[in-house]
């Protein structure tokens, strides 16, 4: 196995055996290292801490995210059924029945026929009037039924004759007589 | 040494017992759990797994917004607008309904005693009721104020749930073509004849919640949902809105029955106004009668009168057989067969020429002329008019009219024919017809949809499908519209009422007998009408009104005359039409 080695001890020659013995390999004493071990360990602990916070620093602005996400989802909720109400308000407005009510109201009429202003030469071409029936915006009232408005039934009673009135000479007793009659009358046209 | 250790083991027994109870230990705690990962996994996951998702996966519709139903300039005619529908669990409610229902109250427009009645803790059939709808189709803002309110004041038991609002800002305004919504589907007109695009589709998310928050990295799916697309009509709002005023004056004024009145853009064919009358608000259509909800235009019958021998005379210009100028000896009747035609008015034997046959609106001379049609010849023209057949405009339930088939006309009927009895037609038909002359013989289709939308039935309709069709030669329809401008002549003319200043007017007016729906025959009362159009030398807009059943005496010229020139009028003023500034026609009328 060491061959090469005894051979080039052999052939050195034995004067310099001392120099020999000197320059003779000789197993170094390990070196103990224990200054390493404190800086890698917190290392390893930053590493790991770091890692940690950061994820719970990451998790945490997720969820934040995610708060703002829902709050914002929510007024943006509420602020596009705003701009619809606002939206409709607007369509109401716009009503051209609305707009002709305003309009009739500032004593506006609608014209006879169309006048046009040629803005060239200043000249009009038609008549400008108005119109001669007005345009009724609102539609009539519907007609109250007949049923509704009776026609008034007058009965005519006869004067009583004058020998009863002359037993019972009070005005009560006459015009007791005529509600009923009246009452009849009623009855008999039911 | 083994004095010591022997006493311990046989405390502890030997190793190889204690070994094996070891063993038959951990086989019996794996077995359970490997029993109960079987359990788990194998005989029933999906219900485990639901278990687990209900604990905090949400789940919600996201709502595909209506489209919009938008006249041609995008005013919209009908709008949805995000809504709420305000419920109530009356155990909840039940200790203070009456301050709720007096809140409630105050807030919406809604009914106290019945509100109270359903706030209040009641039974039906004996089981307790938790829910009870407070109001339907409130909008989101209002429903939101409410809540937020009732949760300030301390009020229990309200609740929220999504509620679309179907808005019709215009009320009534083209109420009759665009209809109505019901409580959960469309119900009427272009609601439900084009719901498939109006509605959109539904989409939905999923997601898990934590504490009211989504939870991020959590299970999400979304999908979206799809928008209804928005319709938009040929209708004009501010016209609709005026030729739905002044129809209505009309049917009040001359006590009748209901009528319609057509614009239509005579280059286009596209319809500027369908007013109905009477008519009804789409935001309440309960409150109508039922026989108002639909589109009397599209949807009736009748017989158009006088206005049809636009066609008749037009026809007969076109073969070639006659011109404005031809003379016909009018007598005081017409016997035909066994039967006699007389004239409108009284007269002995009149000498007209065509021009004066219509601008006098004679029967007698009308039949004379149509005698020089050969057999069918009338027919094929009415046809190409376009009678008896659908203008599948897109309102649902459009009659096609009555045009007797080619092979069962008889010579009387042909005479009836010709001066517009014994045909039966729809108010948007005859519009198209009469624009026919107003666009040089050329038949443009009407239209209500701009672009292009699929009905219900898969009929494609709408502007894109409009077709155009000779029916007359250009020439004949000049020579017709100077006919009929002398109708308007204040001298010569039938209905003067229907002048618009400074403008040339062409138009005829018709005095229909009507059909009664009862005896199926005439039963005295009359259909009257006016078509014309304006500028008659250049025409922009074919306007048709029809009036059922005036009880004023009046006829074509004075009850739906005015009428057509007050929308007229408004027409040509609205879309800045001046006038051509040429001289109307002075065809002789008579000779």
């Amino acid at each position: 196995m060491s061959t090469p080695a005894m051979q080039v001890r052999s052939r050195i020659p034995r004067l310099a055996e001392d120099a020999i013995q000197r320059a003779r390999l000789t197993v170094v004493p390990r070196r103990r290292t224990t200054a390493g071990r404190a800086p890698f360990l917190a290392l390893v602990s930053m590493v790991l801490l770091g890692g940690v916070v950061g994820l719970l620093l990451f998790n945490t602005s997720m969820q934040q995210a995610s708060f703002a996400t829902t709050a914002l989802e929510q007024q943006s909720t509420r602020l596009a059924a705003r701009e619809q109400s606002l939206g409709m308000d607007l369509d109401r407005l716009r009503n051209p029945q609305r707009i002709a009510g305003a309009a009739v109201k500032l004593g506006m009429v609608q014209a006879c026929s169309p006048a046009f202003l040629q803005l060239g030469t200043g000249e009009v071409t038609g008549a400008p009037c108005s119109d001669a029936v007005p345009l009724r915006i609102h539609a009539k009232a519907p007609a109250k039924p007949a049923v509704l408005s009776p026609r008034t039934k007058v009965v005519r009673v006869a004067a009583p004759p004058a020998s009863t009135a002359a037993g019972k000479s009070t005005d009560d007793t006459a015009g007791g007589s005529a509600a009923r009659t009246t009452g009849d009358g009623k009855k008999k046209s039911r | 040494m083994p004095a010591t250790t022997t006493p311990r083991g046989t405390r502890r027994g030997s190793p190889q017992l204690r070994l094996r109870v070891g063993f038959l230990v951990i086989a019996i705690a794996l077995s359970v759990f490997g029993a109960r990962l079987v359990q788990l996994q194998g005989l029933d996951p999906n219900s485990y797994a639901q278990m687990a998702a209900a604990e905090n996966l949400h789940r919600v519709d996201l709502p595909a917004e209506r489209g919009d139903i938008v006249d041609r300039n995008g005013e919209p005619l009908a709008d949805s607008v995000a809504g709420m529908m305000l419920i109530a669990d009356p155990k909840l409610t039940g200790a203070h309904a009456a301050e709720l229902a007096a809140f409630l109250y105050k807030r919406l427009d809604i009914d106290y005693a019945s509100t109270l009645a359903k706030l209040r803790e009641h039974k039906v059939d004996g089981t307790e009721v938790r829910f009870e709808y407070i109001a339907r189709r409130v909008p989101s803002t209002i429903a939101t104020d409410i809540m937020d309110e009732a949760k300030s004041r301390g009020f229990k038991g309200l609740d929220t749930e999504r509620d679309p609002v179907r808005d019709y800002p215009a009320d009534d305004v083209a109420a009759n073509l665009v209809g109505f919504i019901g409580t959960d589907e469309p119900l009427a007109g272009f609601e439900r004849t084009f719901d498939k695009q109006l509605s959109g589709k539904d989409g939905s998310a999923r997601y898990e919640v934590g504490g009211g928050n989504r939870i991020p990295l959590g299970e999400s799916t979304v999908k979206e949902p799809v928008d209804g697309k928005p319709l938009q009509t040929t209708l004009d709002l501010d016209l609709q809105w005026y030729a739905q005023r002044v129809l209505q004056q009309t049917v009040e004024d001359s006590r009748a029955d209901s009528g319609f009145a057509i614009v239509m853009d005579t280059r286009s064919g596209g319809l500027l106004a369908v007013a109905d009358g009477p008519t009804y608000d789409a935001n309440d259509p309960t409150a109508s009668p039922k026989a108002d909800l639909g589109s009397r235009a599209l949807q009736d019958v009748y017989e158009p009168g006088s206005v049809e021998k636009v066609l008749t005379m037009s026809s007969l210009i076109d073969l070639g057989v006659v011109s404005p100028r031809t003379r016909i000896v009018v007598p005081g009747q017409l016997r035909r067969e066994d039967r006699p035609i007389n004239d409108w008015w009284q007269h002995g034997t009149i000498p007209l020429t065509l021009a004066g046959v219509i601008a006098k609106s004679s029967n007698i001379g009308t039949v004379l002329a149509a005698d020089k049609f050969k057999q069918g010849q009338l027919y094929t023209y009415l046809q190409k008019f376009g009678l008896g057949q659908k203008t599948d405009v897109g309102v649902r339930g459009e009659t096609s009219g009555l045009l007797p088939a080619g092979s069962t006309w008889t010579h009387q009927m042909q005479d009836r024919i010709a001066f517009g009895q014994s045909v039966s037609v729809n108010g948007v038909q005859m519009a198209a017809a009469i624009n026919t002359i107003a666009n040089g013989g050329v038949r443009v289709s009407p239209s209500l949809i701009e672009g292009s939308a699929t009905t219900d039935d898969g009929v494609p309709v709408g502007t894109d499908h409009a077709t155009r069709k000779r029916v007359v030669s250009a020439k004949a329809a000049t020579q017709t519209m100077r006919m009929m401008e002398r109708v308007i002549d204040p001298e010569v003319g039938v209905a003067p009422g229907a002048a618009v200043a400074g403008y040339r007017v062409a138009g005829k007016t018709g005095t229909a007998q009507r059909v009664g729906a009862e005896c199926g025959c005439y039963d005295g009362t009359d259909t009257v009408s006016f078509a014309g159009f304006a500028p008659a030398d250049d025409p922009r807009f074919t306007i048709y009104v029809v009036v059922q059943n005036p009880r004023n005496g009046g006829g074509g010229g004075s009850v739906a005359g005015p009428a057509f020139s007050k929308i007229m009028s408004y027409a040509l003023r609205r879309y800045a039409v001046p006038p051509t500034g040429t001289q109307p026609s002075q065809l002789p009328v008579e000779w």
